[in-house]
């Protein structure tokens, strides 16, 4: 599992990925860690077949018992199905993920974690003297669907939306937004159904002053290539098999 | 998912599947008893020693009917323990590879892992040991039934007997008896296959 640290202050983001030993037929994930001194949060801690490697990764950076926090955007198996594990492995966790999915999320079993529902119009993380905001990302793609973003490290971890998937060993940053286009182009317009919902998402993160938008798949966006991906998807048509 | 694993599931599931039909024979013979004692009751005298036999009967069924919904609600808490036990079992063994890669990979807090591999290990044990006493308990319930069966086929032959002095009712009360002895074969046959699936889980 690749480790990429993203951002180093008062506390630290890290991003995990490209797990070279997952299996070559499940979807590539980036997870997403913000630790704290005593604290540790996963953002999207991904799938049951990914726990060991994302786990050993963790351990570098936290001990079991300081993760304490978990994160779905959404429901998808890719994103959560590792649930069950999680659940198991700690004594002391609270899972952040949308309200409307709490029935369908415990069908990963979730005795012991601390489900917090996300209401629709999002809230904040609170870990120790970091205050995380939870945006609200409906439609994007799922109808129940959250991004963090991070006003201190101006990082915007955004789910699927920014979302590419490419070769194994490839950057974890984007280094040519003209060729990266490609990659992202049939994702969005085909797991992004509705216009209205990307305009209404678009126009609440221009607002925001993001560093980094770091999705669950392919490679982050830093710097200018953050206003080039927003303004390449103001433009995208999206939900086209319809 | 392991060889085990696999057949602890079907051999659990195969049990439920087992005793519906087992069910559906109880009531049968539930259905026969009534049948008798409308036959014994219009022939009067000449059937004289089949009337306690069909409230024997009918006993019978309703007890073999009882018995086998709550064996039916054991088998689904030993289903219950089963994807239990699974669960636990894979916990545990992700654990043992999250925590042998964190070593390997020189992780700083690669030691904090053992708390839960040892839980984990804990609980699939505490799981295998409880799914063997649940095993054990249903098997003395299925024992229950088949000595139902047994006595079933008992009273079965009675009734032939019995039957045999009923003049021209011989024939309908012969084939209540008949049903009775098949009834009594099936839930002995379904009854068997449940046990020789389970029996292998008593002692592993």
């Amino acid at each position: 599992m690749k480790t990429t640290k993203i951002y180093e202050g008062t506390h630290q983001w890290i991003m995990f990925g490209r797990d070279e030993g997952k299996p070559s037929n499940i979807i590539d994930t980036n997870q997403y860690v913000v630790r704290t001194a005593n604290r540790c949060l996963l953002l999207d801690p991904g799938g049951a077949e990914l726990f060991a490697p994302m786990m050993a990764a963790v351990l570098h950076h936290a001990p079991v018992d300081q993760i304490t926090d978990l994160f779905a955007s959404h429901q998808d198996p890719d994103v959560i199905s590792s649930l069950g594990l999680w659940d198991q492995a700690l004594t002391n966790a609270r899972l952040h993920a949308p309200a409307i999915w709490e029935g369908f999320l415990r069908h990963y079993s979730c005795e012991s974690i601390e489900y917090v529902p996300i209401p629709d119009n999002g809230g904040t993380i609170k870990l120790e003297s970091v205050e995380l905001q939870i945006i609200p990302a409906h439609y994007l793609h799922s109808s129940g669907n959250f991004h963090v973003y991070d006003p201190q490290a101006k990082i915007l971890m955004s789910g699927d939306v920014g979302a590419a998937f490419e070769a194994p060993d490839s950057p974890v940053f984007v280094d040519n937004f003209a060729v990266h286009v490609e990659k992202m182009r049939h994702w969005h317009q085909r797991m992004m159904p509705s216009n209205q919902a990307k305009r209404v998402w678009i126009e609440r993160v221009r607002n925001l002053d993001i560093d980094i938008l770091a999705p669950q798949h392919g490679r982050m966006f830093r710097g200018d290539d953050v206003k080039r991906f927003l303004d390449w998807f103001d433009a995208l048509q999206v939900g086209i098999a319809v | 998912m392991t060889n085990q694993t696999k057949s602890q599931f079907i051999a659990v599931a195969s049990i439920t599947s087992e005793l519906s039909a087992v069910m559906v024979v109880a009531k049968e013979i539930s259905l026969a008893a009534a049948n008798a004692k409308a036959i014994a009751f219009r022939a009067g005298d000449k059937a004289k020693g089949f009337q306690p036999i069909t409230d024997f009967i009918n006993e019978l069924a309703k007890e073999t009917i009882e018995l086998v919904t709550n064996i039916n609600i054991y088998a689904l808490v030993l289903y219950r323990l089963t994807v239990n036990e699974f669960q636990k079992t894979t916990a545990y063994n992700k654990f043992e590879l999250a925590a042998k890669m964190a070593e390997s990979d020189g992780a700083v807090y690669a030691n904090t892992m053992q708390g839960p591999v040892d839980h984990a290990r804990l609980s699939m044990q505490d799981c295998q040991r409880q799914f063997k006493r649940d095993v054990s308990q249903l098997l003395g319930q299925l024992e229950a039934v088949m000595h139902h069966a047994r006595a079933a086929r008992v009273i079965a032959a009675n009734s032939r007997i019995e039957a045999s002095q009923a003049g021209e009712y011989l024939q309908s009360l012969q084939a209540v008896a008949e049903s009775v002895d098949k009834a009594a074969h099936t839930i002995h046959d379904n009854v068997q296959r449940c046990r020789i699936a389970l029996s292998i889980y008593r002692n592993s």
